[in-house]
Order: structure tokens, then C-alpha cells, then sequence
């Protein structure tokens, strides 16, 4: 059984633990005085994280974990405060005496450690890599995340849904449409409302441009990695041939604030001649990608993540899919219909991930035509009611999980799980066999987002 | 391969906005005694994000893509501070990258700039103060100049850059 998230909010007089798997979830509630659960990390291994951020949270202690360490909080992080707490109002914090992280190291003759980030090379989002290095095979990596904690789940507290919208869709710029549409699921479930067909088309088909634009960066940065700038040229080139498409549709190149309940008419004609050409060009570069072997010959076999290890780990997304899992969240009947074909690779290695990501662009835009339609309707959102709401999507990275609690019109409780919390803790066993120059290729092919998993 | 190279030359140069040349070559000539040790005739940026949401830094890397080619203006970044110039500071200071973009300005060989990027340095993003979060970073650091916009076209950041360029 897959652990989708675990995550804890406060009642009156009790913490009340949510675990939600694949298809189940289960519930636990646990004396505030004495708040002690049991940790599921020996069945999931990714259960460590979600457990390391509750005690952060909320205090909550894991009775029999063996990493006790904080997570979102750093070293000059204050003592014993947990932000998530209702009664915890303040705006500013102190910075608290520096108390040094315990890195995971292996140590031994001639084996050495290095350190890279949270400020990386490149144009990149901040994090920690710790490395234990015999020479240049990598022995273990440690990641460090939450450098972008920006306390988004407090920050949303207290507003409305259609308030919270706005920062909704800038938790993660590269998945912002995913974003809007698990909040869209969200409305539509607290309004009791059905959404019309054509609205579902237009929002699936801004999805599927979002996810081509990403997939397109990532195809031409992989190759770049391992030294071929000719790819990330091309690509680059498609990839912004394709934003500038978004602001076309949404008035924004991120497609921020894209995501509303009135459909306007878009003109077909040009819009199937733009997705022709760009299925064109698509072909093109694969033709001609497939065919430089000094590239293949470091995607090939370079950070395996097994089938075993994947499912293990609960990975999703793409980096899932890479690995033999069949798991996509478009797998409805609506995507279905409009000609989804699950992609799926079973090497799980780099060269994976790449012809994963080619066959899913491909997909996606014959999605998109299939998706375009003329209409003009419009929505009307009825008065949200309180509850407990769930809602998932298939963002570009993978499965993005949100809930959020509503009491009296406010949000109570929210909570996301970025598709990127799940897989970054399954990427240190992807480089075991591998040297330290291949990590960011690896870390490139399976393209995580820091700001979507920091909140 | 030979496939390739057909559709290369067929496809020609790509850049737009040729007006940029022609401003930067102004630009040069007028600051160019004020700036000729400084920059020596090129302008190195160390690009640090202190808690975004990625779309500036995607912004930034598109920079380089064949439309914007920002590497043809002199103006580049750098993979550390010690070899910049100019700090382009994205993301709302959030409370656990604070320490490391301070770390990174100290770092940074004099004289040196900081330009702020996107409306969250500046607090001006639909993000709320929180105790995660430190900005505006003029409270914490000189700001010579700031380029608005969530997230600013690559465009529009070419002109930021220029406009930096005039303000010093």
C-alpha cells in the first residue's frame, strides 16, 4: 500500500494524526499533554520526513524513530517553538544560538565528505547535498532540504479559499497550473458543483502546455549536464515557444492566476497549426538525440533506481514511471478519452527519465488538440461549505496531494504535498554506484522542485 | 546528424530585440571611463534566490535561451560570488536563507551591487509576512536597484539590467 502523506492537525484537545494511502486513510488521535506516536518509517521509508516535520510543527514526538533530527527547522531555528501550533501568533522569530546539524557520514580510510549548497553553481533554487566520497565514487549523499520553508501552511490559516488562491499558485512557478487545479477540486467540492465539460478541457489542456514547457527545459538541460549545450539550445528554443503560448492563453507566462471558472474562445486554426509545428520539432530533436551515442553512453545505466527501491520508497511521477511503476493520476476516464497513453520505461535510469519525459510531451500534445474546443462558458461558484477536502494532480513532476480543512468559511488546516517530498528522499540510493560528477545529471533527470517541497 | 545541420541553417539566427544592442553600446560609451576597471568592459552577476517560487530563476535561465542570448551584451552569471559583480537576489529572505545570503554578499570582492529580482524581495508578492520570512531585503541589505514584476519577462530584465547599468 503506497503512503501518499501523513501529516498532523490541532483540535482542541487532542492532535488527530492523518495518514493517507493509496485508496485508505486512517486516523489517530493523540493527547496534546502527551503527544506520542509510533513511526511508520520501518514499513516506508518515506515516512521519515513527514514524521521529522510534524515534530517541527506541532511538537509531536515519534516514540521509536531513529532520526530525531529537525528538518524545516535549521540551526539558528529557536528551541521548542512550533509554528503550527494556533497559539503560536508571532510574525518574527530570534535567531537562537548555532546549533550544529548532524550530517549522515560514513566515515573510514581515505574516505572524505562534501558539502555542496544551499547556494548551488548554477541558476538553481537553494539546498544542501552532503556527499561521503572514496575518491570519486559517491559511498552515500544526505539531501538537505527547507532552506525556502516560507511558512506557507500558517500563512493560508485564517483566509478564504478564494484568498489563499494567489499564494496557492506561487508555492512551485514550474507547477503552478497543477496548483490552481488541486485548489479548483477543493472549490468545487466544498460548492457541491460539477464543472462543465469545456472548462475541464481547457484546464486539462493548460495543464498538458504547462507540463510540455516543463519537460521541454528538462530535455534540453539533462543532455547539457553531461556536456551537450546544443540540446539545451533547441530545446530552450521550443521551451519558450511554448511559454510564450501560455501567455497568449493565460496572460502570464507561468500561467499564474490562469486557472478560473470562465472559458474564452481560443481560434482553433491557429492553435492546431502551433501544436503541428511544435509535434514537429519535437520529432526532429528526437531524431537527432537518439543518435549521439558519447550521450547515451553517460544516460545509460547511470542512477538506477530499481523497480524494488521505487516502489519502496513510494516514489511517483515521472521518476515512478522511469522505474516500471504504472501510476498516473490522468488515468481517468475523461484522459482517456482525449487519447492518454501512460508513458513507462522500466530502466529507471537517466536515459529512463529522458525518453520518459520525449514520450510524454509527445502525448501531451496530441492531448492538446484533442482538448481544443470553441466555447464560451462561464461558472458561477456557489457558497464554499466547511469540511475536510482532498484533492490530487498529476503536475509535471508527478502526483501533487493537497487537503484543506474549512471551518466557518476560513481555512482551518492546509496542507500539500509536492509530488518532489516523496522522491527527494529516494534520490540518495539512485547514486550508489555512480561518481560525484554524474549527481547532476541525476538530479537533473529527475528534475525536483525545492520551493514545492520547502513550502 | 546531417538532418540537423539542415534544419540549423534553415532555421538562422533566432535573437530578437536587436534595440538592446544598440542601448548596451550607448550605455558602454557613457559609463564606460566610470566603470572601465570595475567591469572591464563586462558585467559578472551571482544569481542567489533566498526563498522563490522558481519562476524567476526560470526566467533567468530562459535569458539564455536563443531568443534573449543575454551572453552577447557582456552581461553573464557566475557560478560564485567571489567572481561577481553584481548580486541578483530573488525569494522572500526567508528566515533559513538569511544567514547564507548574507554569507554570500561578504564573499563578494568590492565594489559590489545587489539588485533585487521579483516583487518577493521587495514584499510586494500576494505572500504575507511570517515568521519564515525576512523581506523586504532593504531592511537587511543596500539595494541599488530593483526589478519589479512576478516574475519579470526576460525582457524586462535585460532593462533592469540596462537601467542598473545607467543608475551607477
Amino acid at each position: 500500500m503506497r503512503l501518499i502523506a501523513r501529516y498532523a492537525k490541532e483540535l482542541e484537545k487532542a492532535f488527530e494524526i492523518i495518514t493517507v494511502y493509496e485508496g485508505e486513510m486512517q486516523r489517530e488521535q493523540v493527547d496534546k499533554e502527551s503527544p506520542i506516536i509510533k513511526t511508520l518509517a520501518k514499513q516506508h521509508p518515506s515516512a521519515i520526513w513527514f514524521e521529522r516535520k510534524m515534530h517541527d510543527d506541532f511538537g509531536i514526538i515519534i516514540e521509536d524513530t531513529f532520526d530525531k533530527r529537525p528538518l524545516v527547522h535549521q540551526e539558528r531555528f529557536p528551541k521548542d517553538t512550533h509554528p503550527l501550533i494556533k497559539d503560536f501568533q508571532d510574525k518574527t522569530l530570534k535567531e537562537a544560538a548555532y546549533l550544529p546539524y548532524k550530517y549522515e557520514e560514513i566515515s573510514g580510510d581515505g574516505v572524505f565528505q562534501v558539502a555542496v549548497g544551499p547556494i548551488h553553481a548554477g541558476i538553481i533554487e537553494p539546498g544542501h547535498f552532503q556527499f561521503s566520497q572514496a575518491g570519486e565514487e559517491m559511498l552515500h549523499l544526505e539531501v538537505r532540504h527547507f532552506y525556502k520553508n516560507r511558512g506557507i501552511e500558517k500563512m493560508l490559516e485564517g483566509k478564504t479559499l478564494m484568498d489563499a488562491k494567489p499564494v496557492i499558485e506561487r508555492i512551485s512557478g514550474n507547477e503552478s497550473i497543477a496548483y490552481q487545479l488541486c485548489w479548483r477540486d477543493i472549490v468545487l467540492q466544498a460548492s457541491r458543483q460539477e464543472l462543465p465539460l469545456s472548462l475541464q478541457k481547457r484546464h486539462a489542456f493548460l495543464l498538458e502546455l504547462e507540463r510540455v514547457i516543463h519537460h521541454l527545459t528538462d530535455l534540453g538541460f539533462i543532455p547539457n549536464d553531461a556536456g551537450f549545450g546544443a540540446a539545451l539550445a533547441y530545446a530552450s528554443k521550443l521551451a519558450e515557444d511554448a511559454r510564450r503560448l501560455m501567455q497568449t492563453l493565460t496572460h502570464h507566462r507561468f500561467g499564474f492566476g490562469g486557472i478560473t471558472f470562465e472559458n474564452t474562445d481560443i481560434d482553433l486554426v491557429p492553435m492546431q497549426k502551433w501544436i503541428g509545428k511544435m509535434q514537429e520539432n519535437v520529432l526532429d530533436f528526437e531524431t537527432w538525440i537518439m543518435d549521439i551515442p558519447s550521450l547515451w553512453d553517460r544516460f545509460d545505466t547511470t542512477g538506477t533506481l530499481s523497480f524494488k527501491k521505487a516502489v519502496k520508497y513510494d516514489t511517483v511521477g515521472v521518476v515512478a514511471r522511469a522505474s516500471g511503476i504504472a501510476m498516473d493520476r490522468r488515468a481517468t476516464l475523461f484522459y482517456l478519452e482525449h487519447g492518454f497513453v501512460m508513458a513507462h520505461e522500466t530502466g529507471g535510469d537517466v536515459a529512463a527519465r529522458f525518453k520518459l519525459r520525449l514520450a510524454e510531451v509527445k502525448n501531451s500534445l496530441a492531448m492538446m488538440s484533442n482538448f481544443l474546443e470553441e466555447d464560451d462558458t462561464q461558472m458561477e461558484i456557489h457558497t464554499l461549505q466547511d469540511g475536510e477536502y482532498m484533492s490530487f494532480c498529476e503536475s509535471s513532476i508527478g502526483e501533487l496531494f493537497m487537503a484543506v480543512d474549512i471551518k466557518e468559511g476560513l481555512i482551518e488546516r492546509f496542507v500539500v504535498r509536492d509530488p518532489s517530498f516523496v522522491n527527494w528522499q529516494a534520490l540518495h540510493i539512485m547514486m550508489q554506484k555512480d561518481i560525484i560528477a554524474d549527481f547532476p545529471l541525476i538530479n537533473k533527470s529527475c528534475d525536483l522542485s525545492y520551493a514545492g517541497n520547502d513550502l | 546528424m546531417i538532418q540537423f545541420w539542415n534544419k540549423r541553417i534553415k532555421l538562422g539566427i533566432l535573437t530578437e530585440n536587436p534595440e538592446h544592442d544598440e542601448a548596451f553600446k550607448l550605455i558602454q560609451k557613457e559609463i564606460k571611463e566610470r566603470v572601465k576597471k570595475k567591469f572591464a568592459g563586462s558585467l559578472a552577476i551571482r544569481m542567489v534566490d533566498s526563498g522563490s517560487c522558481n519562476a524567476c530563476e526560470a526566467e533567468c535561465n530562459a535569458l539564455s535561451n536563443p531568443y534573449y542570448d543575454l551572453e552577447r551584451l557582456g552581461i553573464y552569471f557566475v557560478a560564485s560570488p567571489r567572481h561577481a559583480d553584481v548580486m541578483l537576489l530573488s525569494g522572500l529572505m526567508t528566515f533559513n536563507m538569511t544567514p547564507h545570503v548574507f554569507d554570500a554578499y561578504r564573499q563578494m570582492p568590492e565594489p559590489k551591487w545587489i539588485i533585487t529580482l521579483g516583487e518577493c524581495p521587495a514584499m510586494k508578492s500576494p505572500f504575507e509576512n511570517s515568521f519564515a520570512i525576512n523581506a523586504p531585503a532593504e531592511d537587511h541589505l543596500p539595494i541599488t536597484h530593483h526589478i519589479p514584476g512576478c516574475p519579470p519577462e526576460p525582457k524586462e530584465i535585460i532593462e533592469g539590467l540596462l537601467a542598473f547599468l545607467r543608475k551607477i
